[in-house]
């Protein structure tokens, strides 16, 4: 009972507070900026963990009792009678024949053997052995995100690429352009939709705010279709998945970011 | 036609006879011929032999027609091979079903609570990918109400539909790597399906 009166008193005080930064707003200026969240999306997929290999191997099992048998099968059921037979003594053997004829058995070792010397690609690459934040071609399984080295202010910070926006432009297109200002020509990337997917603000520091308070930043969201970033453009950059992005951001800004993540 | 309906008016309207009399005038009712209630027929009309010929002759073109379109309609449709199953399996079918595996009373107890335990899990990760789907949403909706806060225009210009995104095709993930600059072994390609003309 206490705790939702507090809380309801919370909530109309917050209510308060926002009608009045509202009102401040309309004559604090802020600075529109588009931020790019570039996703590689996972090439290979997740190996099943333990209840998903127990239920497919049950699956299995059921599927092969309820199926008929194959052709292969049974010709293995009909060499096998016959090698019963040749055992007993009831056929006689012809030699030339027998050695000339495969059985069943003889077969599926070959193909189990064709298939043990067939190489399947490893799922860690070079880039994952050697640590390459800025390769694409690493941890597979999982969602990279890029991050890019921008000086904001006078520090320099590994954020998602941001811009700010120009009379004339939709936000969409100054993404598209930041982009390409930021990491080069060579990355093409897929942009889902023209609506921002997350949003970001922050205040200049007191010393520095003339015309405008703070920065809100609009992030859109984007599909990496192919290339890289151009490394003479951007100095530094990464391709981090969402455990490793958290410990990379500030922690306002990390929040933020985390509710647009997948 | 019209000779019948002519005589079936005849014959069920009778008309009373009268016996003929001296005088006409109408009080009298006097009626010197019996009402018809019909005109005459009329005179069959001599139509030119060749004129029909030559109807039924377009009558007959019509026919045709008609049933040259019906045939090419009926004509027998292209099989599916797929969807017959070959006589030789339905022949060896008994040969080829397996002998019913006779479950313990655990292997059938264990495959139940395992079937639940899947259920449970499916349930629990759908739950999870709409939770992620919904803060996805708020996180735009956000988006969305801080820039109109801004700008109504770049609100106005954010919420139109993106028609390059159509249409669309994605590459999912795979569960093996490619393998670079992978050469696949060449067979011998042999198209057996058969012709249908």
């Amino acid at each position: 009972m206490l705790r939702r009166a507090v809380e309801k008193s919370i909530r109309v005080y917050s209510v308060q507070l926002r009608q009045l930064s509202a009102n401040a707003a309309v004559k604090e200026k802020w600075d529109l900026h588009a931020g790019v969240l570039v996703e590689r999306h996972p090439i290979l997929t997740k190996p099943l963990n333990e209840i998903e290999t127990k239920f497919q191997a049950m699956q299995s099992q059921i599927e092969f009792e309820n199926s008929l048998k194959s052709d292969f099968e049974l010709r293995h059921e009909k060499d096998l009678i016959l090698a019963e037979k040749i055992k007993k003594g009831q056929m006689e053997v012809d030699l030339d024949d027998t050695s000339a004829k495969q059985t069943a058995q003889d077969l599926k070792d070959a193909y189990v053997e064709e298939l043990k010397k067939f190489q399947l690609a490893p799922r860690t690459t070079e880039a994952d052995k050697k640590k390459d934040k800025q390769a694409t071609n690493r941890d597979l399984e999982d969602i990279l995100y890029l991050l890019v080295d921008q000086k904001l202010g006078d520090k320099s910070h590994m954020i998602l690429p941001q811009g700010q926006w120009q009379t004339g432009e939709t936000l969409r297109q100054t993404a598209e352009r930041v982009l390409k200002e930021k990491c080069g020509e060579n990355i093409e990337v897929m942009f889902y939709g023209n609506a921002p997917c997350g949003f970001f603000k922050y205040k200049y520091p007191a010393a520095q705010r003339k015309d405008s308070v703070g920065v809100k930043i609009f992030f859109f969201r984007s599909a990496l279709k192919s290339g890289n970033v151009d490394k003479k453009i951007a100095k530094k950059f990464e391709w981090l998945d969402k455990n490793e992005l958290g410990g990379k951001l500030k922690r306002e800004y990390a929040e933020s970011v985390q509710q647009f993540l997948i | 036609m019209a000779l019948l309906t002519a005589f079936a008016r005849l014959s069920c309207k009778e008309v009373p006879s009268v016996a003929r009399s001296f005088f006409t005038g109408p009080k009298l009712c006097v009626q010197v011929t019996p009402a018809l209630y019909a005109e005459p027929l009329k005179k069959k009309k001599k139509i030119d032999p060749a004129v029909i010929k030559q109807r039924e002759e377009r009558r007959r073109k019509k026919l045709e027609k008609q049933i040259r379109r019906l045939e090419k309609n009926a004509r027998q449709l292209k099989p599916v091979d797929e969807l017959e199953v070959p006589l030789e399996l339905l022949d060896e079918k008994e040969k080829r079903t397996r002998p019913k595996a006779a479950l313990s009373q655990e292997e059938i107890e264990s495959r139940a609570i395992l079937q639940k335990e899947w259920a449970r899990y499916k349930l629990k990760q759908k739950s999870q990918e709409l939770q992620v789907v919904d803060r996805l949403m708020q996180a735009q909706q956000k988006a969305l109400e801080e820039l109109r806060k801004e700008s109504e225009e770049l609100f106005q210009e954010a919420i139109q539909p993106d028609l390059q995104m159509i249409p669309l095709t994605t590459k999912g993930p795979v569960a093996t790597p490619p393998i670079e600059n992978y050469e696949s072994p060449d067979g011998e390609y042999l198209d057996i399906s058969k012709k249908w003309t």
